[in-house]
């Protein structure tokens, strides 16, 4: 477990920095795919989620959602390449969920990596998580979550 | 064009007046190409052909009226960025920044909006208005909204625009939006024109456009400590601007979100106090229970008579089980006279509207 300036950010995840994503590996190969807590302190209450629909395949660092918080809307991008396999229906009932609890029942996605080993080996996890962030954040002139 | 300078160099565009569909696929294509490095920091300054816009996630069924707007003309467009639906005309000036989020100081997405604003609300108290930021996306002049914005982003790169009202048909913007305003007519005008005011309005004239944006080239250009040159489009936004046109000018871009109209009904309820009639008239989402928009009317006392609408853009998006802390925390932070309306018959108003147990 990472907590970087007060964010939270489990370090046996999978991160795109830059893109502010993670992914979790599940047993069965598939991917569950977010927001971090250091997007969601950056965007605020979340108002709207549209996911793309399950069954497109999605390019990496191409939109798997758009997300909304006061009035900005923007994407949240694949870290890697796969189809997506399922969108949370609990999140487009509820999108605030996203900020709630961003590695749990605040999920985005789930996917089918097409090229897992190939595809995440851009991606941070581990040690690797907390000094990334913290380049990031710094670079951001962030304060806290 | 080149000045020798020690700031960094933005450019500013005016693309003129233009169908929403070519507006808002520059608006794609402006941003992609920040994204990707292909263009520079921008100022934009637009403007439309007669058109009802969507926020990004919101449906033109629940929206607007459809029907007025098919037969009078109004193109419907769905927006890249995000809130409500709005009105606009070659009577209303369109303004645009394209950056990043380290050249305007923040990585979050409030202070970047309060940033932007802000500036824009200076320029328009150089051409004579007192013109305030409310929070989160308003700029107003005595409680009435002369100027709403929203914003984009994409990685690191943003975009945030906003409107003003230069000349404005409050009657017109009535007819074109959905929006919960009292049933009668002429109260809905009345109370429509409490919230919403015109450049015009407030000046007597119209300045030239060009003087207005100079104004907000100037107030932007001191905010962010830049230097504006004027400029056009490059190949690569050319380019983009043509990929994001075939998607955006199409039924299913505009249909992209489709919620049937009774998911998102009016909700209304009434109270007589000591001080008069208090009404409230929520668009509720009824998905997600959330007011989406709120507007109060009738003939209580309160002063000052803003702080009501003050009180409706704080409650915008707010989910109904936050609405007593919302409503509670607005008071708490201001000096109001109700004579002997309370804060929490407010609360109580709103959760009679929205049928929840108080």
């Amino acid at each position: 477990m990472a907590t970087v300036r007060g964010c939270n950010l489990p370090d046996d995840l999978y991160y795109n920095i830059d893109n502010n994503v993670w992914a979790r590996r599940e047993a069965d190969g598939s991917l569950t795919v977010g927001m971090t807590a250091y997007a969601c302190s950056l965007a605020g209450e979340i108002v709207s989620y549209t996911p793309k629909k399950a069954g497109k395949e999605i390019e990496q660092n191409k939109s798997v959602c758009t997300v909304e918080s006061g009035k900005w809307v923007g994407p949240v991008k694949a870290p890697v390449t796969g189809e997506i396999l399922a969108t949370n229906p609990d999140v487009a009932a509820k999108p605030g969920t996203i900020n709630a609890d961003p590695y749990g029942s605040g999920w985005l996605v789930k996917m089918k990596p097409s090229n897992w080993d190939g595809d995440s080996a851009g991606l941070a996890t581990g040690a690797a998580v907390a000094t990334g962030f913290e380049a990031k954040m710094n670079g951001d002139g962030f304060a806290g979550c | 064009m080149t000045a020798v300078t020690d700031k960094p160099v933005w450019r500013v565009i005016d693309t003129g007046v233009r169908r929403a569909a070519e507006n808002i696929a520059l608006n794609r294509a402006l941003l992609e190409a920040r994204q990707q490095g292909l263009a520079p920091c921008t100022l934009r300054f637009l403007a439309f052909e007669p058109s009802a816009l969507l926020g990004f996630h919101q449906s033109a069924a629940q929206e607007l009226n459809l029907d007025w707007c098919a037969t009078q003309g109004v193109a419907i467009q769905r927006r890249i960025t995000g809130g409500g639906a709005i009105y606009m005309d070659p009577d209303q000036m369109g303004w645009e920044i394209y950056a990043d989020r380290d050249a305007v100081g923040s990585a979050q997405m409030e202070h970047i909006a309060r940033r932007i604003c802000e500036a824009a609300a200076g320029a328009l108290r150089t051409l004579g208005v007192a013109a305030a930021y409310r929070p989160r996306n308003d700029i107003e002049v005595d409680g009435r909204k002369i100027s709403g914005t929203g914003g984009a982003f994409d990685g690191d790169a943003l975009m945030y625009q906003g409107t003003l009202l230069l000349r404005f048909d409050v009657e017109r913007m009535l007819r074109v939006l959905n929006v919960p305003a009292d049933k009668l007519a002429d109260k809905a005008l009345a109370s429509a024109r409490e919230r919403v005011t015109s450049l015009e309005q407030l000046l007597g004239r119209l300045p030239q456009r060009e003087h207005i944006q100079q104004a907000l080239t100037r107030a932007l250009a001191e905010a962010f400590g830049v230097e504006f040159h004027p400029g056009g489009l490059t190949d690569d936004e050319q380019r983009l601007y043509a990929q994001a046109l075939q998607e955006i000018d199409h039924p299913d871009w505009v249909d992209l979100i489709h919620h049937p109209a009774d998911e998102r009904p009016t909700l209304e309820a009434s109270r007589r106090f000591q001080g008069g009639t208090l009404r409230v008239r929520i668009a509720w989402d009824a998905q997600q229970r959330r007011i989406r928009q709120i507007w109060f009317s009738g003939d209580i006392f309160i002063s000052p008579r803003r702080a009501l609408i003050d009180l409706e853009s704080v409650l915008r998006d707010t989910l109904g089980d936050r609405v007593e802390q919302q409503v509670l925390g607005f008071f708490a932070d201001r000096n109001v006279d109700m004579l002997s309306l309370r804060p929490e018959d407010i609360v109580q108003l709103l959760h009679e509207a929205m049928d929840v147990q108080a």
